[in-house]
C-alpha cells in the first residue's frame, strides 16, 4: 500500500492512515511528523510496574468529562503464526521481547497498552486442552470468515507512532523503539499472518474520514464512533473483574472475541432521521423523550437502558415497531445489572471501507455468544420488527470475520503450555 | 459488456477530484430542472445534508441531456392509497436462481421512497447519482413471491473492489408489490457486479406452514451484473409515463407490472445477458427463458375457505378475516383465526405488521407464510356464534413505501369482528 499524501489530509487523519499502512516507511514518515514530540514525549516504562492481568487497562486510562474511561486513540491487531514448535527457549525469547516493549513504553495511553492472545489453532498444536471454542457464525444474517492464525497482539496508544513502532520492534523490523534496545524479538518463533487490522476511536476521528466513499459528510463532527454516538459508557461496561477468569489454569486471564464489521453509513445518516437513529441505537424511549442529545452527550455515564427499558423490548417491538441496540443487549446483563462484556472496540477504515473491529473481553466465549444473540434480537423478529428492519442497528452492520482468543495472565503470556 | 482496462482504480486523490466534479455536475443539473416533492417532508429531515437542497430532483444525473424527469408530485394526497402522477420505467435484468429461490433484479433511477418506524414515516430523497436497485424474490418451485423480511443483503463490486454493501429495505410498490430495494449511489459509470445474499426464512420471523414448513432453510447467494451508463440513465428517464393530470391523487393504484409486460422492447438487451452461467447453484437452464416476474398478490377474499368474519378496513388496508375449524394450521385441538391484511386494489400482503385480538379471543397473531393460503397472521383458538372481538393493529406494516402507498397503512384504528 502506498503512503498517503500528507498535503491532502488532516494531521490526525494522516497519522491514522500511516497506522493503517504500517511498515518502516510509514513509521519514519510518522516520526518525521511527530519526532519533536515523541522523542521526549513518550514515557519509558518498567516491566515490574505492569499489572498481573494483561487486560487491566482501566487504571491507566484517562476519563472523559463524565468520568467514562477514555480508550486509547490508535489500535493495531497484529496476527501471528508460529514458525517453530513452542518450547521453553522459544517461550523465554517471546517473554524477553514483550518485556523489552514494557521497558520502551510506560503502561499508559501516552505509552503503550498491549495484550497477547492465543487462538484455538494455537492450542490445537501445543495442548490437548481446548480452553476456547473455534469461532462460528452467531446469527443467521452472517457468513463470516474466521481467524485461523495462532496468536494476536493488540497494541493501543494515543500515539500513532507508538503502535507502529512497537509492532515493528516486536517483529524485528526496527531497532531501539523509543530509544530502548530490544533484548529479543519474535523472530524465529512467530511471523506475520493475515489480516492485520487497524483502527481508531475518539471524538472527531470518524468525521475525518468523509473523503472515503462509504463515509458521508453527515457523520457528526464530535462523534467518537462511526455510528455517530457515544459508546462504552462506564455503566454499560463489565468491570475488569467481571471478565477475569476466576479458576483453573488460566485464572487471571480473560477471553477475547474480535468481530469485524462493515458499516452502511450512507443509509444510516442520509436515510434515517435523528429520531430513528437514537431509537435504534439506544431505545425508542430515548428517541421519543430526546434523552440522548446529538451524539449521546446527554447520557453521562449510563445509557439508562438497563431495567425497565430492557424489559419492555418485546413490547416496543410490537407496539412501537422498533427496538434499540443497547436496549436489546441490556437484556443479557447479570441479574444485578452488571454487563458481562468489556468492549474495547474501535472504528476502522481498513480496505477503505468504514467498519468496526468489535473487540470484546469476557470471562468465557459463551458469554459473548449469549450477549451477541441478544443484540441480534432474532427472537423479536416477526411482527413489528424484522430480522434487520427496525431491529436495532442490524440494517447497517455486516459481519465479515470472527476470531476467539484466550488472553492468559501476564505471567503466562509467552507461549503458554509450551 | 465493456470491461475496464488494467489501470485499476484510482488513488484517493483522483477519486476525490472525481467526486468533486460529480457533485458540481449534480448541482448544476438541480439548478436546471426544478424540484420534485414540495411536501415539506423531503430530504430525510435529518438536517445534516441540507445544503444539497430540498429542490433536488429525484431523478438520475443525466448530464448532457435535458430529459431528466421533473416528476411532479401530488400536492395534498389523501391518507389512503392514491394514484401518483407518473409510472416509473425500469430495466428488468434476467431472473437468477439459487437453490429454492428465484430473483429478478430491476433498476431504475434513484427516487423518493418512505421508511416506516412505528407510525412515523421518513422520506428518503436521493441526493446522488446512482440507481434504485430492486429485487423480487420468489419460490422457484411454485412461483410464489416470498413477502417477508428475510434480512437480505447485497454487496456491490466494480472490478473486484467493494463499492457498497447494504441490506435493501423490504418495500411495497403499486406496480411491483413486495420487493427489496434501495437507492444505491454509484461513483461512476461502468459495469457493476452484485452478490445478493438470501438468509433463511423462518426462525422467529415468520412461521412457515404447509409445503413451506421445511423449506427456505439454507442461505443462498445470487449473482448478477449490470451496466450503469448514459444509455441506461436515458432509457429509464425516457420511459416515465405520466397519468392524466385529472387522475393525480385520486384513490386508486397503478396496475401491477408483470414481468416485461408494458416495458419498452429495448429493455431486453443491456446488462445481464451473459451472466446466467454463474447464476447461483441451481440449474439455471430455464432461467434465461423466464422473462416474466410473479407479482405478490394474495388471493381475492372470496377464495378463502372457512367462516367469513368479514372483510374489514383500517388505514385503507383491507383485512380478510376467516375462522377455520378444519385446518392443518393448528394442532387440531382448536380453530384458527386467519387475518390477511393487504393493500386495496392490488392485494399486496402487508408484512411486518403487529396484530393482536381482544375480546372473545385474546392474544398476538403470528406472521405466517403458508404454501396455499399465502402470507397472513393467525392465532389458534375457539370462537362461537355471536361472539365479538377487536382486531388491534399494534404496529402498522413496517415495510418501506413507494409513492402512492406512503400515506396509507399508518394510522390504523382497531376493527370489530363479529362471529355470525
Amino acid at each position: 500500500m502506498e503512503l498517503p499524501d500528507p498535503d491532502e489530509t488532516s494531521r490526525r487523519d494522516y497519522l491514522r492512515s500511516l497506522v493503517a499502512v504500517g511498515g518502516t516507511a510509514a513509521l519514519s514518515a510518522c516520526l518525521d511528523l511527530t519526532g519533536d514530540e515523541s522523542g521526549s514525549g513518550v514515557p519509558t516504562g518498567d516491566p515490574v510496574e505492569r499489572p498481573a492481568r494483561q487486560h487491566a487497562w482501566n487504571d491507566a486510562l484517562g476519563t472523559d468529562d463524565d468520568g467514562n474511561p477514555r480508550p486509547p486513540e490508535h489500535h493495531v491487531l497484529v496476527p501471528l503464526s508460529l514458525t517453530t514448535t513452542p518450547d521453553a527457549d522459544a517461550s523465554d525469547t517471546v517473554e524477553a521481547a514483550f518485556q523489552s516493549l514494557e521497558r520502551a513504553y510506560a503502561h499508559d495511553p501516552a505509552g503503550l497498552l498491549f495484550t497477547v492472545g492465543y487462538s484455538p489453532a494455537y492450542f490445537a498444536q501445543v495442548s490437548s486442552e481446548k480452553p476456547i471454542p473455534a469461532p462460528e457464525a452467531i446469527t443467521t444474517l452472517e457468513s463470516p470468515e474466521f481467524d485461523e492464525f495462532d496468536a494476536v497482539v493488540h497494541f493501543a496508544s494515543d500515539k500513532a507512532a507508538v503502535v507502529m513502532e512497537a509492532e515493528q520492534a516486536l517483529l524485528g523490523e526496527t531497532d531501539e523503539p523509543n530509544g530502548v534496545e530490544m533484548d529479543a524479538t519474535l523472530e524465529g518463533v512467530f511471523e506475520r499472518a493475515e489480516p492485520r487490522r487497524t483502527g481508531f476511536v475518539g471524538p472527531g476521528l470518524p468525521a475525518e474520514h468523509t473523503g472515503l466513499d462509504g463515509v458521508p459528510d453527515s457523520v457528526p463532527e464530535e462523534a467518537p464512533f462511526f455510528m455517530g454516538f457515544r459508546s462504552g459508557f462506564a455503566e454499560s461496561q463489565a468491570p475488569e473483574e467481571r471478565v477475569t477468569i476466576q479458576d483453573g489454569p488460566y485464572a487471571g486471564g480473560t477471553t477475547m472475541h474480535v468481530e469485524s464489521l462493515t458499516l452502511q453509513l450512507q443509509t444510516w445518516f442520509e436515510q434515517d432521521n435523528h429520531f430513528q437513529r437514537v431509537s435504534k441505537i439506544y431505545s425508542p424511549e430515548h428517541g421519543e423523550e430526546e434523552l440522548a442529545g446529538d451524539v449521546g452527550e446527554k447520557l453521562g455515564t449510563s445509557t439508562g437502558v438497563a431495567g425497565e427499558i430492557a424489559e419492555r423490548t418485546e413490547q416496543d417491538a410490537r407496539e412501537r415497531g422498533m427496538v434499540g441496540h443497547a436496549q436489546k443487549a441490556a437484556r443479557a446483563r447479570d441479574d444485578n445489572g452488571t454487563p458481562p462484556l468489556l468492549r474495547r472496540d474501535f472504528n476502522t477504515v481498513d480496505n477503505e471501507v468504514p467498519g468496526v473491529h468489535f473487540l470484546s473481553l469476557q470471562r468465557s466465549i459463551d458469554e459473548f455468544v449469549r450477549v451477541r444473540q441478544a443484540m441480534a434480537g432474532e427472537d423479536l423478529a416477526g411482527e413489528g420488527v424484522g430480522q434487520r428492519l427496525n431491529n436495532g442497528i442490524l440494517q447497517y452492520i455486516f459481519v465479515r470475520r470472527r476470531g476467539n482468543f484466550l488472553l492468559p495472565p501476564r505471567e503466562d503470556r509467552a507461549l503458554l503450555e509450551a | 459488456m465493456t470491461r475496464h482496462s488494467p489501470g485499476r482504480r484510482t488513488d484517493r486523490l483522483s477519486r476525490r477530484a472525481f467526486l468533486a466534479a460529480g457533485a458540481a455536475a449534480t448541482g448544476a443539473l438541480a439548478g436546471c430542472i426544478g424540484g420534485d416533492d414540495e411536501d415539506g417532508n423531503g430530504n430525510g429531515g435529518n438536517g445534516t445534508n441540507g445544503d444539497e437542497g430540498d429542490g433536488e430532483p429525484s431523478s438520475p444525473d443525466v448530464v448532457n441531456s435535458s430529459n431528466a424527469p421533473t416528476t411532479p408530485s401530488v400536492e395534498d394526497p389523501p391518507d389512503a392509497v392514491y394514484l401518483p402522477t407518473h409510472q416509473e420505467s425500469m430495466e428488468h435484468l434476467e431472473t437468477v436462481e439459487a437453490g429454492e429461490y428465484a430473483v429478478m433484479p430491476m433498476l431504475t433511477y434513484p427516487h423518493k421512497f418512505w421508511l416506516v418506524s412505528g407510525t412515523e414515516r421518513e422520506a428518503v430523497t436521493p441526493d446522488s447519482t446512482g440507481v434504485h436497485l430492486m429485487a423480487t424474490v420468489w419460490d422457484a418451485e411454485t412461483g410464489e413471491v416470498l413477502p417477508v423480511d428475510t434480512g437480505a443483503q447485497l454487496r456491490l463490486t466494480r472490478d473486484g473492489d467493494l463499492v457498497d454493501q447494504r441490506a435493501p429495505w423490504p418495500m411495497i410498490s403499486q406496480t411491483m408489490g413486495f420487493h427489496f430495494g434501495d437507492n444505491v449511489p454509484l461513483p461512476e459509470q461502468g459495469t457493476y457486479a452484485v452478490e445478493f445474499d438470501l438468509t433463511p426464512i423462518g426462525g422467529d420471523t415468520v412461521r412457515k406452514t404447509g409445503e413451506f414448513a421445511d423449506r427456505f432453510t439454507e442461505p443462498r447467494t445470487v449473482r448478477f451484473e449490470f451496466e450503469f451508463d448514459q444509455e441506461f440513465q436515458e432509457s429509464v428517464v425516457n420511459g416515465v409515463e405520466y397519468l392524466e393530470e385529472d387522475q393525480w391523487g385520486d384513490r386508486g393504484a397503478l396496475e401491477p407490472m408483470a414481468g416485461m409486460g408494458g416495458m419498452n422492447g429495448e429493455m431486453e438487451d443491456g446488462a445481464g445477458d451473459d451472466d446466467m452461467d454463474d447464476g447461483g447453484d441451481g440449474n439455471g437452464s430455464e432461467g434465461g427463458m423466464e422473462m416474466s416476474m410473479p407479482f405478490s398478490a394474495l388471493q381475492p377474499a372470496d377464495a378463502y375457505l372457512g367462516t367469513d368474519l368479514g372483510t374489514l378496513a383500517s388505514g385503507d388496508a383491507t383485512f380478510v378475516v376467516r375462522y377455520l375449524t378444519e385446518t392443518r394450521l393448528t394442532d387440531g385441538s382448536s380453530g384458527y383465526l386467519l387475518v390477511s391484511p393487504r393493500t386495496p386494489y392490488n392485494r399486496v400482503p402487508l408484512a411486518d405488521t403487529a396484530l393482536a385480538v381482544e375480546g372473545a379471543l385474546e392474544g398476538e397473531l403470528i406472521q405466517t407464510l403458508d404454501s396455499e393460503l399465502g402470507h397472513h397472521y393467525g392465532i389458534a383458538g375457539d370462537l362461537a356464534s355471536d361472539e365479538q372481538l377487536d382486531l388491534v393493529v399494534e404496529s402498522p406494516p413496517q415495510v418501506a413505501r413507494h409513492r402512492g402507498y406512503e400515506t396509507a397503512f399508518l394510522e390504523m384504528p382497531p376493527m370489530t369482528v363479529e362471529v355470525p
